[in-house]
């Protein structure tokens, strides 16, 4: 793929994404066929600052998982009030980071 | 998620449940003074979806069904969770199989289809209603 059109994803995209994984991403990208560009273009990734907004607020639910699409883990949480309130602390700080993961899953489907 | 990870959460869940079971039951012997873990129940002085599952299951303990589905028919689900997994998780390590995180996959799969998402929310918030009313 075009260089320039590979620069513009990960400037507009690259917040979603761990920055070691970005350089990868990058080579990937470059090493795509053009006509993904359409399809990677139009993907949607989750904000990480969203589910921390979520995490801190709804935590102890598991409603942050839920919205990662970590169903398993968000009724582990449900159902044991975050963990006893211990994994919810844990979460706010591995929230962001599992998004990020959650959202490289994501684009390596489509590559 | 990768299957060392989950086994390895199950296995702290489940040692971390067991333990906390202890502690309740010591507690219920030796002293008066209830330990109450909910973060939300005392922020906000609302009780949350899951609190009393600890209640149910010291009930389901004693063989107190009736009692155990009116404090959290969580408590059901969490019993069998406590009792399921760390046999599964020995059968699995044993035979070297995956079939726990095959079931887990599967399970995810499942809850996230619209309908079955909505009726497990409906529920979910339909027992918390229960629970501010019953004043947990």
């Amino acid at each position: 793929m075009d260089s320039q059109k590979v620069d513009m994803f990960i400037m507009a995209n690259g917040k979603f994404f761990e920055s070691h994984h970005v350089m990868q991403i990058r080579d990937r990208l470059l090493a795509v066929d053009d006509s993904k560009w359409g399809m990677i273009q139009t993907l949607q990734f989750k904000d990480p600052t969203t589910s921390l907004i979520v995490s801190l607020l709804a935590g102890s639910l598991g409603i942050d998982r839920f919205m990662i699409g970590d169903t398993g883990l968000g009724i582990g949480k449900l159902i044991t009030c975050g963990g006893f309130g211990i994994w919810a602390i844990i979460d706010w700080f591995m929230i962001m980071g599992a998004t990020r993961e959650k959202n490289i899953a994501k684009l390596q489907q489509y590559l | 998620m990768t299957k060392i990870r989950l086994y390895l959460l199950l296995s702290i869940a489940c040692v971390a449940g067991y333990a906390w079971i202890g502690v309740q039951l010591y507690q219920d012997r030796f002293t008066d003074t209830p330990i109450n873990a909910c973060i939300v129940k005392h922020v906000t002085g609302i009780p949350c979806p899951s609190c009393g599952s600890t209640r149910s299951v010291l009930s389901i303990l004693k063989g107190d069904f009736w009692n155990a589905a009116w404090w959290n028919p969580f408590g059901f689900l969490i019993t069998i969770i406590l009792l399921v997994v760390p046999v599964w998780l020995t059968v699995d390590y044993r035979s070297n199989r995956s079939s726990l995180f095959e079931f887990y996959l599967h399970a995810e799969a499942f809850l996230q289809r619209k309908y079955v998402a909505a009726f497990a929310i409906l529920i979910v918030i339909a027992n918390w209603i229960w629970n501010i009313n019953k004043g947990l």
